[in-house]
């Protein structure tokens, strides 16, 4: 009996002694990218550990999580979630006021600063604070269409008159709080939201309780009321389509739809005006760790998944546009028809920073009420008030 | 009125009556139930003074075993040789003591219990770059919860280390021998089976139940939302302001977008529920006629739509009816229509449409209900109201319908329940879609209680709101079953049918 005992004290400390020589425990490394990612992701990070010998012991392990769940998720438990996370650019200040974001190391900020466009670094920072790193800058919509049944994209009532004439659907997703901005900053409206360096919303910029307002409700309204027109910004959910307003994440799905007849350009004018809308930007974050090693090994992976040579090495792998300018310029990237006809449209469009949660469903509800026709025969009276109330439930957001 | 009296009058005018004694009596019910509260808090009090008085006599008169156990539970029963129980009571004494006062301070029931009237005050640092959380209000709300349950167990236990050692001094100056652990271990698996069988379903029940309950009901008067999210950021108690919020009628707060969800909560569970009750019976009643052919195929046909998962069938039949969908692009290419119908995007259109849609998935179940039941109703019933010269509706009413309504009366009522709770179809079909300028706190014209609260803890992670909800869902759904229980024919003439 003694005998054995002492065999399992002996075992006990062999082990125990083997932990303590192993003490240096690898740093783990948990990544959520959308699921088209993941195997590039995995690539990136083993060329990572490759060209950086100080973090070969680093293990990385990368969920597919998409852009819209990964702040949802890390925000409901932020201890479970990812260390480093994509997302797009809408749910920062949420994420920050969440505590979810860590600040980007200031080092690495100087850096992507001078490397990216101004949009996307503008998309990234809070109040003076840089929290992410930007990775993509293909997040906006434009126009596509079958040029066989839309001849002349310049207006958006010829667009619904040759669908119409061809018996074809056009698509828009006017009850978005996303696509809306196209007629509301198309008109010249603004409706911007200042924060601060811990992510709450302090100020509103907004003018679309005005005549501006008024014209761009009506457009939607008149564009609603078209026999064509049909609520929606998904081709592979569309049917008996003859253009569709849809971001570069549809290019290949428009491509078989249109087959020969793809075509892709900047948004058209309506009532005289061009339309507008965001310019948007997915991102990567990384979250407040607790050890600092852990915290260094973070920021030294997201700044090498964006960088310029990952960013175009995205580009060929799975067509993301990239936000580095150096990457922008390359020739594959340049070529391609959905981006140019995003960089064009861009050039109309406000970098979207920004918003309350509760606007993207205040700005759904407003666009119901239009599909529905409840403003069909409003006078301009009747609209101004409906654009105060939206401006007002908005100021109503405002952390206070 | 007499029995007699009430006896005569017609079947509306009885139900009309009942209603009436229901709101007549209510005054009187509510004083009796005060009472009652009453006298349970009269009974708990002089409960615990006899207890109190109990725990002091059994002092003075033990001897210095039952004065040691006191302090060290389960010592009486050791020196009296029940070493089983002794060492079940020392130990839950230590297990507590350890959990109370840890060295560890926090993580110890104390540091929690202390820190339950504020939820924490420690806020998160920044060290340079290395984050340092403080307290988190979530652990702090839900272990303090625990620790509370667990002092009352430890209360209990206390008190019944106290009366064994009374017993067992009992037991013995009569001169008989003690239980020994042998004899306990027997008797739990005989004469106190249930206790066995028992112990681990409670357990359960208290700590998967109970406690999520209590936390959710105490979350109701917090702050918990996006702004005050653990483990970054505290929060702390409110009070009654939530409910406030959810139910004052001023612009800011949401009362008249709640009383416009409730209303159409229980106008969906009224025709769900009883629109495919009684088209349910209508087609099992038309499928049992004589005569019919091909009863199964019928029957089958009818039961495909439970095969189907309802994800898949209701995502498909709401595309259907998109204004894109096949049914409006069927119609306007037949010429019949010239703009799709707004199934979806307008408010009252989309109501009835997801009320029909969901008598095509309700009815099937009803069929099959029914088709049991009305094979069960007596033939003899039926040919004796013939020989008297009745129609099909007179049979109907007297017979079928009584005969249902009492066999299926509890069924409506948890029916009426689970589509007041009803998150599939809604979620599924409309997703509380359309919504409008009009509502607020993101609702929409078709969703119900309990899609908005899932909106609001999914979307909007306003917790503090969607626990009031919660409540208030409860609420309803309580006060319209003890209404509608003491009314249905089952409960009150459980005769009738026997």
């Amino acid at each position: 009996m003694k005998k054995l005992l002492s065999l399992v004290l002996a075992v006990a400390m062999l082990l125990s002694m083997t932990a303590f020589a192993g003490a240096e425990e690898p740093i783990q490394i948990k990544i959520w990218v959308a699921e088209a990612t993941v195997d590039f992701t995995a690539q990136q990070v083993e060329a990572f550990k490759a060209a950086n010998p100080d973090y070969a012991n680093i293990e990385v392990k990368i969920e597919p999580v998409g852009e819209g769940d990964a702040a949802g998720n890390m925000i409901t438990d932020v201890e479970a979630g990812a260390d480093i996370f994509g997302f797009a650019q809408d749910q920062l200040a949420r994420l920050v006021a969440a505590g979810a974001l860590e600040e980007v190391e200031p080092g690495n900020a100087e850096k992507v600063k001078a490397e990216n466009d101004a949009g996307s670094v503008a998309a990234v920072t809070l109040g003076e604070t840089m929290y992410a790193y930007p990775m993509t800058s293909d997040n906006g919509y434009f126009l596509y269409y079958d040029k066989s049944v839309v001849t002349d994209p310049s207006t958006l009532e010829g667009i619904l008159d040759q669908c119409r004439a061809a018996g074809k659907n056009f698509y828009m997703e006017i009850n978005s709080g996303w696509y809306q901005t196209a007629f509301f900053f198309g008109a010249g409206c603004t409706l911007t939201f200042d924060s601060n360096d811990a992510g709450d919303l302090i100020a509103m910029h907004a003018d679309y309780a005005s005549d501006k307002g008024v014209t761009a409700l009506k457009a939607m309204i008149a564009t609603a009321a078209h026999p064509a027109f049909q609520n929606g910004s998904s081709v592979s959910n569309a049917t008996n389509i003859g253009a569709i307003v849809d971001g570069t994440w549809d290019a290949a799905a428009a491509k078989e739809v249109f087959g020969e007849n793809y075509a892709a350009t900047k948004l058209p004018t309506v009532a005289g005006f061009q339309l507008g809308g965001f310019g948007g930007f997915k991102m990567l974050g990384v979250k407040p760790q607790i050890d600092e090693a852990k915290l260094a090994a973070c920021d030294a992976l997201a700044a090498w998944l964006t960088s310029e040579e990952v960013q175009i090495a995205r580009y060929n792998a799975v067509g993301w546009g990239p936000s580095n300018l150096v990457a922008q310029q390359n020739e594959a990237v340049q070529a391609d028809v959905a981006l140019s006809a995003l960089a064009s449209q861009l050039a109309f469009c406000q970098p979207q920073g920004q918003y309350p949660g509760d606007y993207w469903s205040l700005a759904t509800a407003l666009g119901d009420d239009i599909i529905a026709d409840k403003l069909d025969n409003a006078d301009d009276a009747k609209l101004l008030e409906t654009l105060q109330k939206f401006q007002d439930t908005c100021e109503g957001y405002l952390s206070k | 009125m007499t029995d007699l009296d009430f006896l005569k009058l017609s079947k509306p005018a009885k139900i009309m009556y009942r209603c009436r004694q229901f709101f007549v009596n209510l005054p009187k019910n509510f004083v009796g139930w005060l009472k009652g509260i009453g006298q349970f808090f009269v009974r708990l009090f002089t409960g615990i003074g006899a207890n109190l008085k109990d725990i002091v006599t059994t002092f003075r008169e033990g001897d210095w075993k039952t004065r040691l156990s006191y302090l060290v539970m389960g010592f009486g029963s050791f020196a009296r040789g029940q070493w089983g129980r002794g060492l079940l009571f020392f130990l839950f004494q230590t297990v507590f003591n350890v959990y109370m006062f840890m060295p560890n301070a926090e993580y110890s029931g104390c540091f929690y219990l202390g820190k339950l009237s504020t939820l924490g005050t420690v806020p998160t640092q920044k060290i340079k770059r290395v984050t340092v959380y403080g307290d988190n209000s979530f652990f702090i709300l839900l272990y303090g919860i625990l620790t509370i349950f667990f002092i009352i167990a430890f209360l209990y236990t206390w008190r019944l280390n106290v009366k064994q050692n009374k017993l067992a001094e009992q037991v013995l100056k009569a001169g008989k021998p003690l239980k020994r652990t042998k004899d306990d271990l027997r008797s739990l698996a005989d004469e106190q089976f249930h206790k066995t069988l028992l112990a681990l379903p409670t357990l359960g029940v208290a700590v998967f139940t109970i406690l999520p309950i209590l936390f959710m009901i105490l979350v109701a008067f917090t702050n918990f939302d996006r702004e005050h999210q653990p483990p970054s950021n505290l929060f702390t108690w409110v009070g009654w302001s939530n409910f406030n919020q959810l139910l004052s009628t001023d612009t800011a707060s949401y009362g008249n977008t709640f009383r416009q969800v409730l209303f159409w909560t229980l106008v969906w569970a009224f025709f769900a529920t009883f629109l495919n009750y009684f088209l349910g019976m209508l087609v099992a009643i038309m499928i049992n006629k004589k005569g019919i052919k091909l009863k199964k195929v019928w029957r089958t046909i009818l039961v495909m739509t439970i095969a189907i998962p309802q994800f898949v069938s209701l995502l498909y039949v709401s595309k259907m009816f998109a204004a894109d969908g096949l049914i409006n692009g069927t119609l306007m290419r037949w010429g019949w229509i010239k703009e799709p119908l707004p199934f979806w995007t307008n408010a009252t259109w989309a109501r009835v449409t997801i009320i029909c849609i969901n008598v095509w998935i309700g009815i099937p179940y009803l069929m099959l209900i029914a088709t049991g039941i009305l094979m069960n109703i007596p033939a003899d019933l039926y040919e004796s109201a013939r020989i008297d010269g009745a129609n099909a509706f007179q049979m109907y009413q007297k017979i079928t319908l009584p005969y249902m309504l009492f066999v299926t009366g509890p069924y409506l009522l948890t029916s009426f329940t689970g589509n007041i709770n009803n998150f599939n179809v809604i979620f599924l079909l409309s997703g509380g879609k359309p919504l409008s300028m009009e509502l607020s706190g993101n609702a929409g014209y078709t969703d119900l209680l309990i899609t908005w609260l899932y909106k609001m803890t999914v979307n909007d992670t306003n917790y503090k709101l969607a626990a009031v909800m919660g409540i208030l869902v409860f609420v309803v759904t309580a006060v319209i079953n003890l209404v509608v229980y003491n009314m249905i024919p089952s409960v009150k003439n459980e005769e009738d049918f026997q």
